[in-house]
Parts: C-alpha cells; sequence; structure tokens
C-alpha cells in the first residue's frame, strides 16, 4: 500500500518542479518580497466610480470610452516578475490594459493586454518586457469598451514570483472558499474561479506518471518489484480522490459556518430578511397584507429578471404573473377590475393619485387605487 | 414541536416504502444476501418518497384537500398492514430468520441486519478503514443536514418553477394546473403561471409532503427530503455493491465515490432542484433491473418499474433516461444477439435524430440541428479541470481503455449499454441542439451529466474490478502450471 502512495507522492512532486520550471518567470529564490497597494490607493482619473466595501467600484468609462485606474508607486522592475490585480466582475468584452512608467524613460507610458477570464483579471508576467526596467513610479490599469455593469477592483499585487511564491499561490487558488453564489448549482470550480494548475489535473497525470514509473520499474528490476498492478492504481485513485474530498469538504463546512453566520437562529419570516432580497421580501410581506385572504391575480413588475421572479416566488399562493425573461408587463386592455400589481424598482411605471389614473410604458391609463407604497416599490389594485 | 413532526413524517414515509417492498413477492428474504438489507433499506426510502407523492396525486383526483389526515393516517395504516403481512409471510418462508422454538426472531433479524450493515465481515485494517470511511461519510452526511435546513430555497429554478408549484399546492390543499401564457390569460383565474409550467410536479410534491408534516409554509425544511433522498440512495448503493459481490469495504468505497461527488452534494445542499432526484430514481432502477436480471425475484422487477416510472415525473428528460432501461433488458436477456441490437438500435437513432436534425425539429424541448462546433475548453473545463466530479471522468477514461474487453461480459454488458446510451443522449444534445450554449456558459452541461453520473461510478467499479480480476487470473494460472520434471527449465519460466 505504501509503494503506489510513495510514488504517487515522488509524481506530485516531480510534476510540481516541471511546472515551476516553466512557470518562474526570473528568480526561482528572489530576495524580494510581494508590494500590495489596496483600492485606497488607487486614484480614478477617468471613468467615474468610487470606494465602496474596500473596493473601487468602477460604474462607466469617461466620454471616450475609457476608464483608467492609477497607483503610485516605488518598485524596482528586476525585483518583480509579476503584477496581479485582484478584480471582479470585468466584462468579457472590453479592453484591457496593464500601464506603468518608470523613472528611466519618464515620458513614455508602456502598456501590455491583460487577459480576462470568467470576470477576473489574469497575472500579467513582466519579467520579459523590454519596457520593465529601472524604478516604477506608476502602475496603472486601462479599461476601453462599453461596460454592461460596474466592475470592482479590490487590490494590486506586485510579486517577485519565485518557486515558493508561485505555490504558495497555487495552494492558495486550491484552497480558496468557493461559497454559495447562482452558479454554484450547475458547476463547482473547486476553489478560486481562475487557476492556472487545477487540482484534479495536476493529481490525474500524477497517477498516470507514478503508474509508469512503478512499472518501468517492474521491468527493470522484476525480481525485486513486485507490483500489483490493479491494486496501485485503486490505491493511487483513491488517495487522490480522498486529496480533492477532504479539500471540498472543508469548503463545505467553511459554508456551513457562513450559512449559520447568516440565518442561525432565525426563523423562516427572519431567514428570509437575512437573505439578499430582504428588502423586496419585507415589502412582499406588507403587500401580502393589503392583498386578499384568497388567491388574487397578481401582476409583478420589475426591471431585473432576479427582483421580478423573487417578489413572484414570496407572492404565491396568489394567483401571480411575471414575465420570466423579460421586463414587460401586459397591456393594459389584459388587465381587469380585481387585478393587482406590484410594482418594485421599475421605471416607466407612472400613477395620477389625483385622477386615480395608472400607466405604464406609454400605454393607455386604467382606474387604479395605491394601496400601499415604499421605496422604489407600490401596490395598486386595479379598478 | 413542528421539526418532530416533520422528522417523524419522514421517518414514516421511508418506513411505508420498505413495507411496500418487503410485501412484494419473493423468494429469499433480503437479510440472505449480502447487502440485501441495504438495498431494501436505501430503495424502501426512494420507493417511500416516490409512492407519497403518487398518492397525494390520487388525493387531489379524488378532490380530498391535503392535510395530515389524508396523508399520515393512511400511509401509517398502509405501513402497519404491509409490515404485518410482510412479516408474517416471512415466518414461512425464511427458516433462518424465524427460531420458533426460542422464538428469537427479532434477535437474529436484528444480528442479521447489524451484520450486513457493519462490515463485520471486514478484519483488521479494512474494519478499521471501514469504519474511518464511514465516519468520513457521516461527516459530509451531518455538515449537507446543517445546510439543508438552515439554507433557505436558494438556487435560480428552484423559486421560479419548482417550488412555486409546492406553495401553490400546499396552500390550496390540491393539485392546480400551471398553465402557458395565453392559457393563464384565457382561464382568468383557475390555472397558475410560473417560469416552467409544463414541469412535472414530483419536486413540488415531495416538498407538499414536508410542509404537510411540518404544518407551515418553509422554503428552508422543505427540503429536508432531499437530504433523506442522499442518506436512502447511499444506503441502495452500499447494497447493491455488496450483492454484486464487493466486499464491505469495497462497497462502502463505492458508496463513498457516489457520495462525494460536489455536484451531488451541492444538490443536495441547495435543494429543490429535479436532477440529483432524477440521478437516484434512474441509478436506483437500473441496478434493479441488474438484480432483477440476476435474480428474476418479482420484487426487483417491481421495484425497477416503480423507479423507472418515477423518471418522467420528476423531470421531461426522464424520458429518454427511463427509456435505457431496455437496452439493459435486451442485453441481459439476450447475451449473445442483444449486443447487436443495441448498438443497431443505437445507430438507428443517432442516424434517424441526425436526419430529423435537417428540419430543426423540437423534441422534449430541445431544438435539433446540424451544426457541429462544440466548445471543448468548456467540454474540458466541466469535466476535467473543475471539481465538479473529482476524478470521475479521467476514472470513466482509463477504465474504458483498460477494461475494454471485459465491457460486454454477461454480467458487464448490461450496463455498459446504459452508460453508453448515456453518453449518447448527453453528448447529442450537448452537441447538437441549442444545449450547446447551456455548455459555454457552463449552466446546465453539468446538470445534464450528473443524471447518469452515479450510475457510470458504479459501473466504473464494476469494469474495474473485472479488468483486476483477470490481472489476478493469469499469474495464478502460471503458478499452478507445474512443468514436467525432466525438462530443463529456462530462466524466464523460473523467474514466474
Amino acid at each position: 500500500m505504501l509503494c503506489p502512495l510513495l510514488a504517487l507522492a515522488g509524481a506530485i512532486v516531480f510534476l510540481l518542479l516541471a511546472y515551476l520550471a516553466l512557470a518562474v518567470p526570473a528568480s526561482w529564490f528572489p530576495s524580494s518580497s510581494d508590494k500590495q497597494w489596496g483600492a485606497r490607493d488607487f486614484t480614478l482619473p477617468s471613468g467615474t466610480g468610487g470606494v465602496v466595501n474596500n473596493e473601487l467600484i468602477v460604474t462607466g468609462t469617461d466620454a471616450s470610452g475609457q476608464a483608467y485606474v492609477a497607483v503610485t508607486t516605488d518598485l524596482r522592475a528586476r525585483d518583480y516578475a509579476v503584477i496581479t490585480w485582484n478584480a471582479h466582475d470585468v466584462p468579457a468584452n472590453v479592453d484591457v490594459h496593464f500601464l506603468w512608467r518608470t523613472d528611466y524613460a519618464p515620458r513614455k507610458i508602456f502598456s501590455v493586454p491583460v487577459a480576462v477570464n470568467a470576470g477576473r483579471l489574469l497575472p500579467v508576467v513582466l519579467a520579459n518586457d523590454a519596457g520593465w526596467l529601472g524604478h516604477v513610479t506608476g502602475i496603472g490599469l486601462a479599461v476601453s469598451g462599453k461596460l454592461p455593469q460596474p466592475f470592482a477592483v479590490a487590490g494590486v499585487v506586485a510579486k517577485p514570483s519565485g518557486a515558493l511564491g508561485i505555490l504558495r499561490d497555487r495552494a492558495r487558488e486550491w484552497l480558496g472558499f468557493e461559497g454559495w453564489n447562482g452558479t454554484s448549482i450547475n458547476t463547482i470550480v473547486g476553489g478560486d474561479d481562475v487557476q492556472p494548475l487545477p487540482l484534479p489535473l495536476l493529481l490525474a497525470i500524477s497517477i498516470a506518471l507514478a503508474l509508469a514509473t512503478l512499472l518501468l520499474w517492474r521491468r527493470l528490476r522484476p525480481m525485486q518489484t513486485k507490483v500489483d498492478v490493479a491494486a496501485s492504481i485503486a490505491i493511487m485513485f483513491v488517495a487522490s480522490w480522498l486529496l480533492l474530498d477532504a479539500r471540498w469538504t472543508w469548503n463545505l463546512a467553511r459554508q456551513v459556518q457562513a450559512t449559520i453566520a447568516q440565518y442561525g437562529g432565525k426563523d423562516w419570516r427572519g431567514k428570509h430578511l437575512a437573505a439578499e432580497d430582504g428588502a423586496l421580501f419585507g415589502f412582499v410581506e406588507k403587500a401580502r397584507a393589503e392583498l386578499p385572504a384568497t388567491p388574487a391575480r397578481i401582476f409583478v413588475a420589475s426591471e431585473a429578471d432576479y427582483l421580478r421572479q423573487r417578489a413572484a416566488f414570496h407572492l404565491y399562493p396568489h394567483n401571480v404573473y411575471a414575465e420570466p425573461k423579460s421586463n414587460e408587463l401586459p397591456s393594459s386592455d389584459r388587465l381587469k377590475p380585481g387585478d393587482w400589481i406590484l410594482v418594485y424598482k421599475r421605471r416607466g411605471v407612472q400613477f395620477d393619485p389625483s385622477t386615480g389614473r395608472l400607466r405604464w410604458d406609454g400605454g393607455a391609463p386604467v382606474s387604479a387605487q395605491l394601496k400601499l407604497r415604499g421605496e422604489g416599490a407600490a401596490l395598486f389594485l386595479i379598478q | 414541536m413542528d421539526i418532530l413532526g416533520l422528522l417523524l413524517g419522514l421517518v414514516l414515509i421511508w418506513a411505508f416504502g420498505i413495507a411496500c417492498l418487503l410485501a412484494l413477492p419473493r423468494r429469499a428474504a433480503p437479510a440472505d444476501e449480502p447487502g440485501g438489507i441495504a438495498w431494501l433499506i436505501g430503495a424502501g426510502g426512494l420507493a417511500g418518497l416516490f409512492l407519497a407523492t403518487l398518492w397525494l396525486r390520487a388525493l387531489s383526483f379524488a378532490g380530498i384537500q391535503f392535510g395530515l389526515m389524508a396523508i399520515g393516517l393512511p400511509l401509517l395504516v398502509f405501513t402497519l398492514a404491509l409490515g404485518s403481512w410482510a412479516f408474517r409471510r416471512g415466518r414461512h418462508t425464511t427458516h433462518d430468520l424465524w427460531d420458533a422454538s426460542s422464538g428469537n426472531l427479532l434477535r437474529n433479524s436484528f444480528s442479521k441486519m447489524s451484520a450486513g450493515l457493519s462490515g463485520r465481515s471486514q478484519n483488521g485494517a479494512a474494519r478499521t478503514l471501514w469504519r474511518l470511511l464511514l465516519a468520513w461519510l457521516a461527516l459530509r452526511a451531518a455538515l449537507l443536514f446543517t445546510e439543508v435546513v438552515s439554507h433557505p430555497l436558494y438556487p435560480w429554478d428552484s423559486w421560479t418553477q419548482w417550488a412555486t408549484k409546492a406553495r401553490v399546492w400546499y396552500e390550496l390543499g390540491r393539485i392546480v394546473p400551471f398553465e402557458r401564457t395565453d392559457v393563464w390569460f384565457a382561464a382568468s383565474g383557475p390555472a397558475y403561471f410560473d417560469a416552467g409550467p409544463h414541469y412535472p410536479g414530483t419536486v413540488g410534491l415531495i416538498q407538499v409532503l414536508a410542509s404537510n408534516f411540518l404544518g407551515r409554509w418553509d422554503d428552508t425544511l422543505m427540503n429536508l427530503p432531499f437530504w433523506i433522498l442522499a442518506v436512502a440512495f447511499a444506503f441502495a448503493i452500499y447494497g447493491a455493491l455488496r450483492a454484486m459481490e464487493f466486499t464491505a469495504l469495497g462497497a462502502l468505497a463505492g458508496t463513498w465515490l457516489v457520495s462525494s461527488l460536489p455536484l451531488a452534494n451541492t444538490h443536495v445542499a441547495l435543494a429543490g432542484y429535479a436532477d440529483l432526484p432524477l440521478a437516484m430514481y434512474f441509478c436506483v432502477a437500473i441496478l434493479a433491473c441488474m438484480r432483477w436480471l440476476r435474480t428474476r425475484e418479482p420484487a426487483d422487477a417491481a421495484l425497477a418499474l416503480l423507479m423507472l416510472a418515477a423518471c418522467p415525473l420528476l423531470k421531461i428528460p426522464g424520458r429518454i433516461w427511463a427509456l435505457l432501461a431496455l437496452p439493459a433488458l435486451i442485453v441481459g436477456l439476450l447475451p449473445r444477439a442483444g449486443p447487436r441490437v443495441v448498438a443497431g438500435g443505437y445507430a438507428a437513432a443517432v442516424f434517424g435524430l441526425l436526419l430529423l436534425a435537417q428540419t430543426s425539429p423540437v423534441i422534449l424541448g430541445y431544438q435539433l440541428h446540424l451544426d457541429f462546433a462544440p466548445d471543448w475548453e468548456a467540454l474540458a473545463n466541466s469535466f476535467f479541470l473543475y471539481d465538479n466530479w473529482h476524478l470521475l471522468w479521467y476514472g470513466v477514461i482509463a477504465v474504458t481503455l483498460l477494461g475494454r474487453r471485459q465491457l460486454m461480459a454477461p454480467q458487464i454488458a448490461p450496463l455498459t449499454v446504459v452508460v453508453a446510451g448515456g453518453l449518447i443522449f448527453v453528448a447529442f444534445v450537448l452537441l447538437f441542439t441549442e444545449a450547446r450554449n447551456w455548455l459555454s456558459d457552463q449552466s446546465t452541461v453539468n446538470r445534464a451529466t450528473l443524471h447518469m453520473a452515479p450510475l457510470v461510478v458504479i459501473w466504473m467499479l464494476v469494469v474495474f474490478r473485472e479488468w483486476a480480476q483477470t490481472l489476478q487470473i493469469a499469474p495464478t494460472a502460471l503458478e499452478t502450471m507445474e512443468p514436467p520434471t525432466d525438462v530443463p527449465q529456462p530462466a524466464s519460466v523460473t523467474a514466474l
């Protein structure tokens, strides 16, 4: 049992060394350490946005379609081979460039493109770039293109990217907490969203390499080696699976901890008020108090699919109508007296209290009574 | 108190399922074969929950309002009646369970049951590993339980098209139709609408059952049956593997491999989708078919039919999954001609679909087209680079290569044709329909694969074991071949 495990461990070490040989951009054991800057060190010379919860939220570009995030630095270029931006929700359709300025050529701004993957910015390797010389006095991020949604930049790190640093980064990515999100039901990444060396791949190749080594050893030393091939495969496969499973179980345990922190000790109502759509739930609870006890026909209007569908869910067992994928309300002639309309964060709905007329999207008005009003929300009864 | 009611209700449903299976005609008692008790407990859990949803359909059809009395009381009566009938029948057919002279039936039964479940047949290190593995499984179950009872309904479809029905049916106390937009407007009242009005109602009915036992609407606790299903499924897998003559440790390791698939765990923790229940019912259906092919017990046939019936009532693709039992039966019943018949059938089906695709028809909601341009990167991410499946698909490739000569061995061939059929189905949907987009954005590819993943794990184990046995047979045969004493031995033979 020990022999296959040792072979597997040896294969993992060998593959990691081979990976480092390819991935270390400069010195294997650099003397400098990481340098990092947070959102409060950033300036936004062009584009719109601000710092929220220690993240710079870039909400839009300037008139020329550019946003530029800048940081003043004092780096010796040769000590730092890689720049890593900690950003998320970066749209895939925008053009992102890393910019820097040095004391070597102070009038010139250098730039290299930055790849976007799953809303994240991939690390920029600069060790062999001709412009990465002298003292780097400022770095920045230029984003051009239309921003369909805001994106966040939490920080930037300059890394010497030695062997230990790279191994630390990979381990951190593998063990990164992957909490529940909207896509969890569809896919589990297994740590950070972006991983240059996924753990399942490393383990699978390690098993193959270890097995090949064992077989080769058996062929070369048939007298001294007694390898049970099937048992070796089974042991290495199970050990690797266990390693992945331990990581996954650890992630699950952290998720349970987070869930308990958010919902622990709360009743059903309390949990919903503590959920992401707590404000909406609170308004729907008030609306339900206005609605009749027997199920009523009610139309839900909201610009965001999420809010429209969540409002609908909270309103059942009333007979709810919410367009699943479009922000459309039926025309007024499809409504009848006794129907209700719940509006939540939606433009284009106008109510004239003096005449009691309600209209939406420029259509024909209908008689309605305002039964409840909230922040960006209202409940109407059609008359 | 309400949670206690929920737990009691779910235990009752589980017991009801076990009683139903016990009452089915059978020649041998479950305790008579390895893993029989675990299989009974596991499959009983799945059967009980599905039968209980059928009971809700019957109540609604008869115009009887849902409620604790309308659901709990009949289930209790059925459980007691079927259980006692099976108990009395078992006295006459299962001699080793009944020691009439000393009257120690219960002691013997429990002794057999605990021996079957506890891995007592193992010794030394194997037994220690068995216990460690069980503890590891228990830890996972505890974490998932905590998550299920703490987190309100979370994933998108669960509250746009599954639990919507549960809420309405629970509050109204009956099943009312959900219709498409035009029908809903035309009906002006009696029909309801959600994002998936045409979706089957079994998931909603499972949540209605839980809500009735709970006595109130709670979109957190109503998902507890999904955790129960996962636990029952683990029992069933263990029992099935033991019946396939895996050792207790091997069977528990197989159970762990199935139970530790991260995407399956996610579907327990974030319960409310139909994909994992479909995977469980489909897997147990095929395993029951395999048992029937081996035992020809009517009870196994009945269970297989029940599990297959659940598939289309859980999710629309369940119709195709249920049909895949047919190739397994053909190959199992006709070991010589069956594989050729099935291969011809698959080829004809693929050819027919490719022909149909010329006209862009919509089948089961999928629009076919012949624009073959798969997103290989997304495919690699899903199956090999992300941790959706741990090492499952690497294992499948390795086992297919290593055990290629064992794939169509008589005892494996039925499973192989189901797995092959499933892979063809998933590949066809993902490569030749608009579902290709769901591959690129990772939205459905893994959920579609989840339907067959537990069965694929079992298939992988069975093929690997078969291959490993061939390795053991070869040297043994050589060792037992005694050369004639008067012939000088070459060095190579001596080395062997």
